[in-house]
């Protein structure tokens, strides 16, 4: 197995000329079909209450495709961690429901929650995602030795290789580059096999390099392993390797992309904050400071 | 600076509390050890101001023979002829003069049994009813032989009251005696039985020979101490006057009493540093918890430090602001130990009075003990801040800056080194005191093994990695993957761990010495006993004293087939250069009992021909240089007499380095002051052991405390105090023990704050809440495992070189009690789990998002 390389997503990316995309968010059904791996329906989270109540989420519908990689964007405090906490059971929901797999998230109690993150959930976080005092080895299969599962070797094997680090699995977190313990983090997340993997801005803290490996990685295995991937990024380069795009402002769901590339994410984003969109080919440079960057954008049409 | 530094406290409030804590437990025990010797020494004050009444006392011109011992002012000087208080009373300025009558009784109390609390001792004294020191409640004073008087406490604990018919052993006499009043002194009796009886009989039990300790005088009004000492030493010293065969003098009532006021508190002072040493203990043990919890609140606000630093605080500042910390917990964690302390003593003065000990009214808070408390706790954790505090005030500003806070853990190289060197100093210093020809082997054993105690807690953290290693193994293969987990925490900052570990090592360390000196001494005892005693049956007494009449009624019985009397007394030796004649013991033994009841290991010489001469213990024979056939002069109150050494003996049941025939002893100590110790019982040829010991039973049975034991029940009855001495002692270390725990609570507390992050992840990758606090029970078991095992390996193998070089005092057979070892293994595992309680449950109630959240 091979990581596609970055270059063979450049082909794809865009012109100079900026482009319009039209957004609109398409309607869910009631029940979705087995095509659709986790859904969210009315999900509304408020955080505190009376005069000092965020509502961080305010009525989302959404459904993440089986075997799909599906990207979620949008400007800071929009509500796209939350999104992600709630889906994956890690907060409770104020109203509305979630269901991964089948389960429905938002009625479980905690024990329940614990076996649903250790059997169907991967996690990869921005930072601080491996346990300091482990092996890479150790922390890969700590999902399944806290499950007390049986490592399935082969599977190990392929997914060890796939993330190239055969030869680092005896190293501590601490003696392993970012970019390293984020695709210890991605092989961790595998390992399971789950359901979905659930990705907070896993490139958010590295360099273009190591960025394009972890999301090659990610990408692979949805084509190849038919894993299905829900990841948060602020950088339109990261959210171009994904199937589906959504978009998030103020709590809500405003806007949706298939098949993105770099660009058409750009315009997408310059259309929502109302702002026009500086056009440019994402260079990888761009790619660095893409996320502070569409914070900006935000901050401006605000 | 000291707002932030007040801040910081209030904003790691767990922390400090617990730091607090420890120090509130080690003061509270320091406080408590003074306010209860400033309460006994009340007590004592009060019980001397009115017991000491006299305006003058008449004694021995020269101190007595026997060597004085702790907390016995009487018998110390030598005796006067009781007729000086006839003498006296015509003297100018004399109002009365009262020979002072006393000595040991045993009152039975009305279930029949002896009356007696713990080791308090029991009197028996002749009372004058011109004597103006009692005060009679109830009915009158004792008047005739078969009366007594009862003080009132006594009265209470022996459940006797005016009228009733009961008996009494007086100076070795069993007498039936009716009570015909209770007696008010006006001090608590300090829980002594206090039997008053008339001065008549008092005389003939107390004084048969004619001769008493002291004389107590009333001056008459207006006539000073000083003057009528001045006039009663002439009196004295005038032509005629019989001042007995060592000479009498006169003392003021005040030197008196301040004579005995010193000598209770030369009791009380070694009670106090007892107690100290313990308290010290706890101090050392918390001060391990201080600098932690200051070790990783630093650390954990390396950058607040940072950052203050930046904005332009000075390194001083900072240093000065963790101290001030560190003064604040001190000073508060004193104050309320000073308050728990004052409690603990009042807490015990209601069990000891509910016990019939009762003491003085109220306890008394004196300003050194507040000062001293108070001091000592701060000191303790401002000293123990100290090095977090310097660590704080290096921290580089830039450090502000840095995104994740790694600090660089100084290296243990210069630590492990000088571990090293106190460790093998320490353990060359044991070893040298191993050895016989090393003096004061005690002193170099106790250097020795603190030497090695420094070096095993500076070497801790170099330890923490292997050992844990090791201890971890089973936790790991049983545990997937919290054994795991457990044993990289605990391994990821060995200085932390060690030092957490450390406070419960001295406090382990201090039990596995202990449980091993009591097996030893139990096992020494026991072959001490079995190998050197071949009687049948051992008689002794709960007063140490076998009454005379006693022996008389065992030699009686027909069958007995022998009865050796083992009799100790005082004396003045010197060898044959007749240097200066040192105070030594003389054991006196009935000709004939070597080969019959006894049978000592003889180095040279023969015991068989004692008589006429004097055996002499290895120990005293070497360091005296002493051999067979060197003239000894040995002197008494009464007579100095030369006698040859016959034998060098080695022999631990005769705790003396003489040992003469008793009809010797006899003819060198007067019968007052020789004791006999135990009667050693041989049956009759055709008498069976059970019939012995029934008729003996039936024969001391009227004297109440006598016990009849075989050597095997004599070895477990010795083992059974030695038991009741270390329940107190294990109470005292216990404490080191809880301080020890609540380092371990600190420590996972603080690293479960600094862990937030990481268990948040673990939780989100489907770690469950038990599986988290299972996690952090392994590791505080890891912890208190290496602290115990450690601990007790170095107490027992210290404790392991006692019998080496303490041979000669009786400790000579090694024992190491396993199963305790054992215990304490096991008990650590508790420890440790009681110990993840808390921070336990505090880990798992942690939300999983605000830990991944937390920044
Ligand atoms: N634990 C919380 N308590 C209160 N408000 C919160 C909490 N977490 C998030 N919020 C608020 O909810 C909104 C959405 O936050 P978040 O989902 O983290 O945004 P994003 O990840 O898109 O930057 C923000 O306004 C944020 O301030
Ligand atoms: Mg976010």
């Amino acid at each position: 197995m091979r990581i596609p390389s970055p270059r063979a997503f450049r082909r794809a990316r865009t012109p100079d000329v900026p482009l319009e995309v039209r957004l609109e968010v398409p309607p869910v059904a009631e029940s979705p079909g087995p095509e659709v791996i986790a859904w969210a329906r009315g999900l509304v989270k408020v955080y505190g209450s009376g005069q000092t109540a965020v509502r961080a989420l305010d009525g989302v519908d959404v459904d993440f495709g089986r075997a799909e990689m599906t990207a979620i964007m949008g400007p800071s405090g929009s509500g796209k961690s939350t999104l992600m906490h709630c889906m994956a059971g890690l907060d409770s929901v104020t109203s509305g429901n979630v269901t991964v797999d089948g389960e429905v998230v938002s009625r479980m109690r905690e024990r329940a929650l614990t076996t649903l993150r250790r059997t169907r959930l991967g996690f990869v976080f921005q930072a601080f995602n491996l346990v300091p005092t482990l092996t890479a080895e150790e922390n890969i299969t700590l999902p399944l030795d806290i499950a007390r599962r049986p490592v399935d070797r082969e599977y190990f094997d392929s997914v060890v290789d796939a993330v190239g680090l055969r030869d680092r699995l005896g190293h501590r977190p601490s003696e392993l580059s970012g970019g390293q313990q984020q695709r210890v983090a991605c092989a961790r997340a595998l390992v399971a096999r789950p359901a979905v993997v659930f990705a907070d801005e896993p490139t958010g803290n590295l360099d273009s390099r190591s960025s394009a490996e972890v999301l090659g990685f990610l990408r692979h295995s949805v084509d190849e392993l038919g894993q299905s991937v829900v990841m948060v990024t602020h950088d339109p380069t990261a959210a171009s390797y994904a199937h589906r795009v959504l978009f998030l402002a103020d709590g809500r769901l405003v806007g949706e992309l298939r098949s993105p590339t770099p660009a058409k994410i750009l315009a997408a984003l310059g259309q929502l904050t109302g702002a026009t969109t500086k056009a440019g080919p994402a260079t990888e440079a761009d790619a660095d400071t893409a996320g502070p960057g569409s914070e900006r954008v935000a901050g401006t049409g605000s | 600076m000291l707002r932030v530094a007040l801040r910081g406290i209030r904003a790691h409030s767990v922390q400090f509390a617990l730091s607090v804590l420890a120090v509130l437990l080690g003061v509270s025990f320091v406080a408590g050890t003074f306010s209860l010797r400033a309460m006994l020494s009340d007590t004592f004050g009060a019980i001397i101001s009115t017991t000491v009444q006299g305006d003058a006392y008449l004694r021995g011109a020269e101190e007595s023979a026997s060597a004085p011992q702790i907390g016995q002012e009487r018998g110390s000087r030598t005796r006067i002829p009781l007729g000086l208080a006839e003498t006296v009373r015509s003297v100018d300025g004399v109002s009365l003069a009262l020979p002072e009558l006393g000595g040991p009784i045993v009152l039975v109390g009305a279930d029949g049994t002896a009356v007696a609390n713990g080791q308090a001792p029991s009197f028996g004294t002749g009372l004058d009813p011109r004597d103006p020191g009692a005060t009679v409640v109830a009915g009158r004073l004792p008047a005739a032989a078969g009366e007594v008087a009862l003080e009132s406490a006594t009265a209470q604990t022996s459940g006797l009251a005016v009228g009733d018919e009961t008996k009494a052993v007086i100076a070795g006499v069993v007498t039936p005696v009716v009570v015909v009043g209770e007696v008010d002194l006006g001090a608590p009796s300090a829980g002594a039985t206090l039997v008053f009886i008339d001065p008549a009989t008092a005389q003939e039990l107390y004084a048969p020979d004619g001769l008493v300790s002291s004389i107590v005088v009333y001056a008459d009004e207006g006539v000073s101490e000083k003057d009528l000492v001045t006039s009663l030493s002439s009196a004295l010293t005038a032509a005629g006057a019989d001042v007995g065969p060592a000479g009498a003098q006169a003392v003021t009532g005040d030197q008196a009493r301040a004579e005995a006021t010193a000598s209770v508190n030369d009791v009380l002072g070694f009670i106090g540093t007892f107690l100290l040493v313990f308290a010290g203990i706890s101090l050392f043990v918390g001060a391990f918890i201080i600098a932690n919890t200051f070790a990783m609140s630093v650390r954990q606000r390396q950058r607040e430090f940072a950052l203050l630093r930046a904005v332009g605080a000075s390194p001083r500042q900072v240093f000065v602001s963790v101290i001030a910390q560190a003064a604040v917990v001190g000073l508060v964690g004193s104050a309320l130990g000073l308050l728990a302390g004052i409690g603990l003593v009042a807490v015990l003065r209601a069990v000891l009075a509910r016990m019939g000990m009762d003491l003085s009214g109220g306890i008394p808070i004196e300003p050194e003990t507040v000062a001293i408390s108070i001091a000592t706790g701060t000191v303790v954790s401002i000293v123990a801040a100290a090095v977090p505090a310097r660590r704080a005030a290096v921290i580089p500003p830039v450090e502000a800056m840095r995104d994740d806070v790694a600090t660089e853990d100084r290296s243990l190289r210069v630590r492990a080194a000088a571990g090293s060197v106190s460790l093998v100093g320490g353990i060359l210093a044991v070893f040298l005191a191993t050895d016989d020809r090393v003096t004061s082997a005690g002193t170099w054993l106790g250097v020795g093994a603190a030497a090695t105690l420094v070096g095993i807690l500076l070497l801790a953290p170099a330890m923490v990695r292997v050992a844990l290693a090791i201890l971890a193994g089973p936790f790991v293969a049983m545990f997937r993957p919290l054994g795991r987990l457990a044993r990289g925490n605990v391994t990821r900052n060995p200085r932390r761990t060690a030092n957490t570990a450390s406070a419960l090592l001295v406090g382990m360390a201090l039990v596995g010495a202990t449980t091993v000196l009591a097996a030893t001494a139990q096992a020494s005892t026991r072959t001490i006993v079995e190998s050197e005693s071949t009687a049948d049956f051992i008689v002794q007494s709960a007063t140490r004293d076998v009454p005379p009449d006693a022996v008389a009624a065992i030699t009686a019985l027909g069958s007995v087939g022998r009865a050796d009397v083992m009799s100790f007394a005082a004396a003045q030796v010197s060898g044959p250069d007749h240097s200066q004649p040192t105070g030594t013991t003389l054991a006196g033994i009935t000709d004939g009992a070597f080969g019959a009841t006894l049978d000592v290991v003889v180095i040279e010489g023969s015991v068989a021909d004692l008589p006429g001469g004097v055996a002499v213990q290895r120990s005293t024979a070497d360091a005296q240089g002493w051999a067979v056939g060197d003239i000894l002069t040995v002197t008494t109150d009464t007579m100095t007499v030369e006698l040859p050494v016959r034998a060098v003996i080695d022999s631990r049941i005769l705790p003396a380095p003489l040992v003469l025939p008793a009809s010797t002893l006899a003819e060198l100590v007067p019968d007052v002051q020789r004791s006999i110790n135990a009667v050693l019982v041989n049956a009759a040829d055709g008498v069976d052991e059970e019939t012995l010991r029934g008729d003996l039973t039936a024969a001391v049975a009227p004297f109440v405390v006598l016990s009849v034991q075989t050597n095997e029940e004599l070895a477990t009855s010795l083992a059974d105090q030695v038991d009741r001495i270390l329940v107190i002692l294990y109470a005292l270390l216990g404490l080191s023990i809880v301080i020890a725990v609540l380092g371990i609570v600190n420590t996972l507390a603080l690293a479960v704050i600094e862990r937030t992050r990481e268990i948040g992840l673990l939780r989100a990758v489907g770690l469950g809440r038990v599986q988290l606090a299972g996690t952090i029970t392994i590791e505080s078991v890891l912890t208190a495992l290496f602290g115990t095992v450690v601990g007790v390996t170095v107490g027992v193998a210290l404790a392991s070189a006692l019998p080496f070089v303490f041979d000669d005092v009786g400790l000579s057979t090694l024992a190491v009690p396993w199963p305790q070892v054992i215990g304490m293994v096991v008990l650590a595992v508790v420890v440790g789990i009681l110990a993840a309680l808390w921070p336990g449950a505090r880990a798992a109630r942690l939300p999983v998002l605000q830990a991944i959240a937390q920044e």
